[in-house]
């Protein structure tokens, strides 16, 4: 019996290092984290997709949260804003653009305001001055006093009101109270009536550790002073002021004066460690094919109500990209866009000691590459995966267990199940049939029909090879394992003369396209130029046609299958994510294997695409399907009239490859089979069987165990339950079986369960 | 010290080895698995040394032990 080393321990300390660059190349194709064009657009970077979010919830006071972080007045920043947001709006693309000012302008004045601070606030210990008034003054004057810096304002206006008054003609009476209100709540201290000349300035200045101005006041008291505008800085007058234009400018500038006043209060150099500032590109993605309503509400002179406001809001479609993890269940399952959970999957690989808590994600993708179709940057999660899974395996940190019930069953497809013969009567091959693993444990007896009649209808002879093109090998990281499948099958190949393969399965097509020297062409292509047998039809009611995994990128099979369809008279319904886009059925990366709760949802993600029946060209999807109750056809049953019936479980797909292989042998090649018979009576209890399916123990298992008891005599008895329990390692499991004895030479199982841990007695 | 088992099982006398034809008993016994042990306390043969691991034990506790330690 084949076996797979185990890894010998769980103190392995070293690690295959992935370079940065590699780790950045997969990471940074996904722009999922890229911001909405709107915030982009923004130079105090609004994070307009949240705030129209709670707008159009009617959530106006988290709306004005939002937008009082970025504007410490915000009526006078919504009433002057010049919007660059709205010029870059997705829906004005197609539409009018989302009237965000009036929408933040309606949120300012019907928001709660938040309460005032409370007296009890820690303030820093640096001192702030700020000479002058304006909306540059203004703002500043806000995002100071918001890092909690003691502020003092000396202005030449009279009073609060004036002070406001100064640039901010354009409020109305209803806001320029509001804004007094909030003016007023502030933690700042005013010194009116000033008359602020060099003299003044100098003679103030000196108490505080920081000091600012507005441009006008700067140019009375350093007529030549340069100010850097990014810093809004002059630093030959260590003075905070600068120029602007504009509302936007002022409420940009004061956010850029006061990152320079923080700097400046920590003796840090205003130049460093300020982060990006100002709009940004996007790169995101947005699928503008769901956006409605493409036509603004009006706007008064008024202003939005609450309730235009809100329906305004509500326009936005709340630009994401999200193509992957709406059409990918393993993705939207983990609930991580691919640029963060790529980092995460690369950072398991690099875990000297502890838990690698991203083996099982990294072993549940299904590396079937839909992903890629449907990112607009190629995001490429399989190879993410994949290239995860052979590091681990190349440093020995792979665990077995997800992937050792699918590898020895690689093994057994070729070994006692593989079968290689030139067609009868023939010493060498032009063709060689090469069905697939999974098209001969699932259904025999189209592999069997297809094969006659490729016999029967191709010149040149057509051998047959039943085996495992090693797909399970590569998914499973194991590139060694799938080395010695390629060698072994370009060995049994050439004992054939080295004949073109015609593939039953498209997952073997793409495996086997990588044997250098070997051509490759599906049963598809050939059964569409020789023309279809006979007694073929299609299903009676319309279906659809699931794209295999296998076939992306291959539209040359794609449309074999819907001519084949067709000549079939099969009426396909149409269904979202067919052809490239198509996902995956659940098989696909050992999926089933390392998760089957993930591997379900890639099953329903394929069957909540269309009511009808499904016909597929892999028989791995056609055997998901049917196991969750669909009815489901590989076209091979269509065109060769025959029915695979019931999916089989998993003993029963080990049983259907070797019966096929005997029955061929016996019939074309009049080989005998040496008889594999028990020489006792083997029965189970339905719920041993579908236990033992579900825990992946096979009845090979079963009879090993029962060989041994048999032999040796070694059992307990169960007083409780009446039933006898025995067990055998076997590989790297124990296997344990409860059965009854129904006489001398007879047996029922009841139970089965295994353990990969060994257990022995000790002593003492 | 008293020595640490990380679990404990009494047959109470309701499992019988049928090669030795005796009771099995509370035992010592060890779990293995790649290069880490873990010493317990299972039904045993005390003639024959047959260690009995229960189905709710191997798809309990054991498993889930399985399962961290594979992605130690």
């Amino acid at each position: 019996m084949a076996q797979i080393q185990e890894r010998g321990s769980t103190h392995v300390y070293k690690v295959n290092k992935i370079s940065k660059e590699e780790m950045e190349s997969m990471v940074e194709r996904c722009v999922y984290e890229h911001p909405p064009f709107c915030s982009a657009a923004c130079p105090l970077k609004l994070d307009a997709r949240a705030f129209l979010e709670a707008a159009a919830a009617g959530n106006f006071k988290k709306a004005l949260q939002l937008y009082e972080k970025i504007a410490p007045f915000p009526l006078v920043l919504a009433m002057g804003c010049e919007a660059p947001c709205e010029q870059k709006c997705r829906i004005g693309e197609i539409g009018d653009a989302v009237q965000i000012r009036a929408v933040e302008e309606a949120v300012s004045r019907f928001g709660q305001v938040q309460k005032l601070g409370s007296i009890f606030r820690t303030r820093k210990k640096k001192s702030v001055v700020l000479f002058g008034s304006g909306l540059f003054a203004l703002f500043l004057a806000g995002e100071i006093e918001k890092k909690a810096y003691p502020l003092t304002v000396f202005c030449e206006e009279s009073d609060l009101e004036s002070f406001l008054h100064t640039e901010t003609g354009f409020l109305d009476e209803d806001a320029f109270r509001a804004e007094l209100k909030r003016l007023k709540g502030k933690d700042i201290q005013f010194a009116f009536g000033c008359t602020i000349d060099r003299a003044f300035f100098e003679e103030k200045r000196a108490a505080f550790d920081v000091v600012c101005a507005s441009p006008a006041v700067r140019k009375k008291v350093f007529p030549d002073a340069v100010s850097i505008p990014a810093l809004m800085y002059c630093e030959n007058e260590k003075l905070v002021s600068g120029p602007y234009a504009g509302v936007m400018d002022a409420a940009f500038g004061a956010k850029k004066a006061a990152l320079t006043v923080d700097r400046l209060a920590q003796n840090l150099d205003p130049r460093n460690t300020r982060g990006q500032e100002g709009p940004v590109e996007s790169a995101l993605y947005t699928d503008l094919s769901e956006a409605m309503a493409l036509t603004k509400t009006p706007v008064s002179s008024a202003g939005y109500t609450k309730e235009e406001a809100i329906e305004e809001a509500s326009r936005c479609i709340q630009c994401r990209c999200e193509e992957c993890l709406k059409s990918c269940a393993y993705l939207a399952h983990y609930k991580k866009h691919p640029g963060l959970f790529a980092k995460e999957i690369y950072n398991n690989t690099q875990i000297i000691m502890g838990d690698h808590q991203l083996n099982k994600p990294m072993n549940s993708c299904a590396l079937c590459g839909q992903c890629t179709v449907v990112c607009p940057n190629g995001v490429d999660m399989a190879r993410v995966c994949l290239d995860a899974r052979r590091n681990m395996v190349s440093t020995d940190k792979m665990p077995l267990a997800p992937h050792e019930f699918a590898l020895l069953d690689m093994l057994f497809s070729n070994d006692e199940a593989f079968l290689s013969r030139t067609q009868p009567g023939f010493e060498s091959c032009k063709y060689v049939f090469f069905p697939g693993c999974q098209a001969s444990a699932i259904a025999p007896e189209t592999v069997k029909a297809a094969y006659l009649d490729l016999c029967e209808r191709l010149d040149g002879g057509v051998a047959l090879m039943l085996g495992c093109c090693g797909a399970i090998g590569d998914w499973a990281g194991r590139t060694e394992l799938e080395a010695q499948t390629k060698e072994f099958l370009d060995r049994e190949l050439s004992k054939l003369g080295d004949p073109i393969v015609i593939a039953g399965c498209p997952t073997c097509k793409k495996e086997l396209q990588s044997h250098e020297g070997l051509r490759i062409i599906g049963i598809w292509d050939v059964l569409l130029k020789i023309g279809l047998p006979e007694g073929g039809h299609g299903l009676e009611r319309p279906a659809a046609l699931h794209d295999s995994c296998g076939a992306r990128g291959d539209k040359s099979t794609q449309s074999a299958i819907r001519e084949l369809a067709q000549k079939l008279d099969c009426t396909l319904v149409d269904t979202p994510y067919s052809g490239d886009r198509s996902p995956c059925c659940g098989y696909g990366g050992l999926s089933a294997y390392a998760n089957r709760e993930v591997a379900k949802e890639l099953t329903d993600k394929c069957l909540e695409r269309s009511d009808a029946p499904y016909i597929s060209y892999c028989m791995a999807c056609r055997d998901r399907f049917a196991r969750e109750g669909r009815e489901s056809k590989h076209i091979l049953e269509l065109i060769y009239g025959t029915d695979a019936g019931a999916p089989p479980d998993i003993s029963e797909k080990r049983y259907n490859r070797l019966t096929l292989k005997k029955e061929l042998r016996w019939e074309l090649w009049q080989e005998e089979t040496k008889e594999m018979k028990l020489d006792y009576d083997l029965r189970y209890t339905e719920e041993a069987r579908r236990m033992m399916d579900e825990r992946m123990i096979l009845t090979d298992d079963v009879i090993a165990v029962m060989d041994e008891v048999r032999k040796t005599g070694a059992c307990i008895f169960d007083e409780e339950s009446g039933l006898y329990i025995a067990c055998r390692r076997i590989g790297n499991a124990t296997f344990w079986v409860k059965f009854s004895r129904e006489g001398d030479e007879s047996y029922l199982v009841h139970r089965a369960w295994s353990h990969r841990m060994q257990v022995v007695k000790r002593e003492g | 010290m008293a020595e640490k088992n990380y679990y404990t099982i009494d047959p109470e006398g309701k499992l019988k080895c049928m090669k030795c034809g005796v009771p099995l008993i509370k035992g010592k016994a060890k779990f293995m698995y790649l290069d880490n042990g873990f010493p317990v306390e299972l039904p045993v043969c005390p003639v024959c040394g047959f260690v009995y691991v229960p189905e709710e034990l191997a798809l309990g506790k054991v498993a889930s032990v399985e399962r961290a330690l594979e992605d130690k």
